[in-house]
């Protein structure tokens, strides 16, 4: 029996980047992967024949730099497009808006809307890129473990210092503010125009179970921006061949650093001996030992569940219990025989980037309020990609995917489950909804999945199907991610380590927790 | 015309600018406070508006009136009396109810009746927040640090902040954060399960602020309970004999005794500034008075927008006073009762109706009042909070007869089509139908009704926007970014000029404490 230095338990992006670093350090690793293939929620699936759909995430919008130069992902077959068109807005009640990755063509675009708008925005943009270079500084490492900072925050703590301190002084103040205030509040000081603030608004909310107008989405605005290509707001990036393609990518670096990974291993228990993680036990009884534990499944899971939670401590269980998931997206994938057609999109290269189903700041507000009540929005916020207008290699010759984030449905309903009804109303709510919008897509619908919060936690293991690993919202942010007083990548047990999108950095496909995952444990293993 | 040289003028004479006058006064000072209406108090005002009866008008509970004011400036002696309110009744829709008591014993078996659980829960959750106001209480006493600046001055200030920081215990420290990022109704549910528990204490992180109970950034008042509770000051909600406006006559007393001037009827139009400094006010009469310190206890719009020349303020500051959310949520409805009402679900005139009387019957309920609102509606079922004062204090009305006074929420300042006289009246109907639902006999016995919405509060009380706290309490516009980040110690960017109403760290309600620190503020600057 072979004995490995670290167990990775899940080939998420993260699990593989934390897999391919530690594989570099020197460690002898395994990665154990529940399905039959890797990726985890950033997979490519073909769930119907020649239709290579991008089955959960399927953008991102911007990875960890280090990651795809440390690994020379781009040997290994990654292929980032950047598609001119950031964000296509269409409206019933007016013109569409589109936001390019190019500032000066957006405040053109604006202009047509509102002057006022127009000049606001390249302050805005500017502004938005000096608080998300802030926040990479934070990203870049563990968090720091207020009220008390140790040694090793040290580091930290004067990079921070030092970037705030080259901040202009109304920058400080516009960041403080920023950083609590609500994406609603951000864009009514700025804008007039209510399909920007829709669009702007829409990326707020990502994922998550509060209204634009809520507290903190500024923040959840700003955490899809940190990787961003700076200068774009709500960048749209893909993968060539799927967002899949990352994943292999980091497999192939990772076997290259000397790590296995196995695919169709369940991970049924972390088998601890004296408070100290010390392997894995797969689903058919099969044992494998290790030096480290790392977990790229959600805190919940990876605790309650794959843990015995008998081995925490009583305070432990109970933060773990509290991290709000209460999944708020689900997914609709559909295979189409023809070209969406989008009522007013006069060239079809607005179409390249996301289609952001989102008219007003009342629009979202409206969308949340049915769903804090437990129900599925009225009327649908949804993030439309057609990834085959740019990759044709996606779908059969002429067909067509549409991939739609679709929010919000609420994991948890009042007076209904989820189930085959539900999920085939909420699919044709979406399919519904994208028609008026693009009249031709019903009668172009090949085939359609509908992946609900619940397929979500049943299928990807994603408890309570939150795509983030637990909500990115003010209160389970940085040193309260995944749970205060484990911010560190470091679990009550002993030598298990956290690396997924419940903890720092996590949230969306860019790598950082992984990363900031496998730097921490080196570290460790290190100083012994 | 010019009249005899004062040391400071304050302008307002509501209970900050009173307290603020006082302390000036007390450290020698010539001081003169300068009122617009003919009674003193602003909006902590007693009023004999229908014969006989007295009404608090505005403000109806002492809350958290800072007992270092009390004893300092003497105030028992001249003639302030708190009389403490015995309970909390939730009257329910179902025929059942919920009564918090004074007592614990009585409280727990109340709760016990609703659930065992809770019950349990409810003495843990006690010792918590109360560790927790011991904590934050030294904030609520210090004067805001100018955290975006690096003047070695400034940095002094900001390291007394980490140092206080440095100081919490991490466990209360992570709690802390919780509390300050959670929605009040997040944050009740890890603990309870009891709908009129968790409402009724959820619905005073509403008060006076347009957020519901699920926004983040309520459940941080839940502490205002405890930390009166540790003030030892009649636990946090009190009623002054004579109403609030012997609170104000107090204070009066207390600045006339040290030699303050006060003058009411004595509108200011003006603030004079000369270069960059303050050097007087102008009343609506032309009367000039000059003075070296310019205290203002207005609104920051009031005092930034309405009284100063544009050009006196940098553009930067004045986009920020722009941008000070001071949307007001919440009217107030005032009865002259022939009787005492029935409660059918706990009829009789019991002890019940010697405390608070909270329409708060569940979270959902109080979180559709506030949708109504967001979209500009007032409720169409609002959330009230209701007192009989005149049966713990017999002097606000004739023998047998009461006064009652209703603080009700969402009256939103921007209603779609704006207020009126008539959409007043139906706004006043609408709380009386809601009562009566609870109590039927309400519409026989009221003698008089006066009807505040927003309107009227920015009109006769100089409200802007009828905001009750001078601004909203939300997250980004707290302690060191209230008002203004570098401006929230009390000093303006006008040389000489300073403010000292709730618009100022802490914020709103009877506490005193922004007149307090202000005059700490400036009684430091005239010495150094």
């Amino acid at each position: 029996m072979t004995t490995y230095d670290a167990i990775i338990i899940g080939a998420g992006h993260n699990g593989l980047t934390c897999a391919a670093y530690l594989g570099r350090a020197g460690f002898r690793v395994l990665v154990l992967e529940r399905r039959d293939i890797v990726g985890g929620s950033s997979v490519t699936e073909e769930p119907f024949p020649g239709f290579h759909i991008d089955t959960c995430a399927h953008r991102i919008h911007g990875l960890h730099p280090s990651v795809t130069q440390d690994l020379s992902l781009n040997n290994h077959g990654l292929e980032i497009q950047h598609p001119s068109s950031c964000v296509y807005a269409p409206n019933l009640d007016g013109p569409p808006l589109t936001l390019w990755s190019d500032p000066a063509r957006t405040t053109a675009e604006i202009q047509s809307f509102s002057s006022h708008d127009a000049q606001q925005w390249p302050t805005f943009v500017t502004f938005m890129a000096v608080a998300t270079r802030f926040l990479r500084t934070m990203y870049d490492h563990p968090p720091i473990q207020a009220p008390r900072p140790k040694m090793e925050d040290v580091g930290t703590l004067l990079r921070l210092a030092r970037r705030f301190k080259n901040l202009t002084k109304s920058d400080r103040i516009a960041l403080l503010r920023l950083l609590p205030a609500s994406i609603a509040d951000v864009v009514d000081e700025r804008f007039e125009t209510d399909i920007l603030k829709g669009a702007l608004g829409a990326a707020g909310i990502n994922g998550i179970m509060q209204g634009p107008m809520a507290a903190g989405t500024a923040y959840t605005f700003l955490h899809t921006h940190v990787y961003s290509p700076p200068g774009a707001i709500r960048a749209t990036l893909f993968v060539r061949g799927g967002i899949g393609g990352l994943a292999t990518a980091l497999t192939s670096a990772a076997k290259r650093f000397g790590v296995s990974v196995r695919t169709g291993a369940e991970v049924q228990n972390i088998i601890v001996k004296d408070n100290r993680a010390v392997g894995v036990a797969l689903a058919g009884g099969e044992e494998i030992t290790a030096r480290y534990v790392v977990s790229n499944a959600d805190p919940r899971h990876t605790l309650l569940a794959i843990l015995d939670p008998a081995n925490l401590a009583i305070g432990d269980t109970r933060k773990t219990k509290e991290i709000k998931f209460r999944g708020a997206v689900a997914k609709v994938n559909l295979a189409l025989a023809e070209r969406p057609e989008f009522v007013g999109a006069s060239d079809e290269e607005r179409l390249h980037g996301t289609i952001t189903i989102a008219p007003s700041i009342d629009y979202l507000e409206h969308a949340y309020d049915d769903a804090k009540y437990g129900k599925p929005s009225g009327e649908l916020f949804l993030d439309i990609t057609i990834p085959t207008l740019t990759d044709r290699s996606l779908a059969p010759n002429g067909k067509h995917i549409l991939s739609a984030t679709v929010q919000y449905a609420p994991y948890h309903l009042k007076n209904h489950s989820w189930n085959d009804d539900t999920r085939d109303t909420l699919g044709n709510h979406v399919v519904e909804t994208i028609s008026q919008y693009a009249p031709n897509v019903p009668s172009a619908v090949l085939h359609r999945q509908t992946i609900t919060p619940f397929d979500l936690e049943k299928d990807y293991g994603l408890s309570e199907g939150n795509i983030n690993h637990g909500e990115l919202t003010l209160d389970q942010l940085y040193f309260m991610r995944p749970i205060a007083g484990w911010s560190r990548y470091e679990s009550p047990i002993r030598n298990l380590y956290l690396c997924g999108a419940g903890t720092h950095g996590g949230g969306g496909v860019t790598c950082a927790a992984g990363y900031n995952a496998s730097r921490v444990l080196i570290k460790h293993a290190k100083s012994g | 015309m010019k009249t005899q040289q004062f040391d400071a003028i304050v302008i307002g004479g509501g209970h900050n600018g009173l307290v603020n006058a006082a302390y000036l006064a007390r450290a020698g000072l010539r001081v003169v406070v300068l009122e617009r209406r003919h009674v003193l108090g602003g909006a902590a005002v007693t009023e004999e508006i229908y014969p006989g009866f007295k009404y608090s008008v505005c403000s109806y509970v002492v809350s958290l009136l800072r007992p270092e004011i009390i004893r300092e400036l003497n105030l028992a002696r001249h003639g302030l009396e708190i009389l403490p309110l015995e309970s909390t009744f939730t009257p329910l829709p179902n025929g059942d109810h919920l009564v918090r008591w004074a007592d614990h014993d009585l409280t727990r078996r109340e709760i016990y009746r609703h659930s065992p659980r809770d019950a349990e829960a409810y003495d843990d959750f006690g010792q918590l927040l109360y560790r927790l106001a011991v904590a934050v209480k030294p904030l609520m006493s210090m004067i805001p640090p100018d955290v975006a600046s690096l003047h070695p001055r400034d940095l002094a200030g900001t390291a007394r902040l980490g140092k206080y920081f440095h100081g919490i215990e991490p466990s209360t420290f992570y709690a802390l954060h919780k509390l300050m990022t959670m929605s009040s109704a997040d944050y009740l549910d890890e603990w309870f399960e009891t709908e009129a528990l968790k409402a009724t204490m959820a619905a005073s992180g509403i008060i006076g602020t347009f957020l519901g109970p699920r926004s983040p950034g309520t459940a941080y008042v839940l502490l205002h309970h405890y930390l009166g509770e540790i003030d030892g000051a009649f636990r946090a909600w009190g009623f002054a004999r004579g109403g609030t406006g012997a609170v104000s006559e107090a204070i009066a007393a207390a600045a006339r005794s040290y030699g303050a001037s006060i003058r009411t009827e004595a509108p200011v139009a003006q603030i004079i500034t000369r270069g960059d400094r303050a050097t007087g006010v102008v009343l609506a009469d032309g009367e000039e008075i000059h003075a070296s310190t310019v205290v203002s206890a207005l609104d920051p719009k009031r005092t930034f927008i309405n009284l100063i020349e544009p050009s006196a303020l940098p553009s930067e500051f004045r986009a920020a006073i722009d941008n000070f959310k001071i949307r007001g949520s919440s009217g107030k409805v005032n009865l002259a009762l022939d009787a005492l009402p029935e409660f059918t679900c706990l009829p009789g005139t019991g002890p019940h109706l010697r405390g608070a009387i909270s329409i708060s019957p569940s979270v959902d309920y109080l979180e559709h009042a506030y949708d109504d609102a967001k979209y500009g509606a007032f409720s169409r079922r609002p959330y009230m909070d209701i007192l009989i004062p005149s049966l713990i204090d017999p002097t606000m009305a004739p023998p047998g007869k009461h006064v009652m006074s209703l603080f009700v929420q969402y009256a939103p300042s921007d209603l779609v089509g704006g207020w009126n006289v008539q959409k007043r009246e139906q706004f006043g109907d609408n709380v009386i139908d809601t009562l009566s639902e609870y109590a039927p006999n309400i519409k026989d016995i009221i003698l008089h009704r006066q009807v505040l919405t927003p309107w009227d509060l920015e009109r006769d009380f100089g409200l802007t926007e009828g905001n009750i706290f001078h601004g909203e309490l939300t997250l980004n516009q707290l302690f060191f970014l209230r008002p203004a980040s570098s401006w929230a110690d009390y000093t303006t960017p006008v040389r000489n000029l300073f403010q000292c109403g709730s618009g100022t760290h802490p914020g709103g309600g009877i506490t005193g404490a922004p007149g307090r620190l202000a005059a700490q503020r400036i009684l430091g600057s005239r010495w150094t």
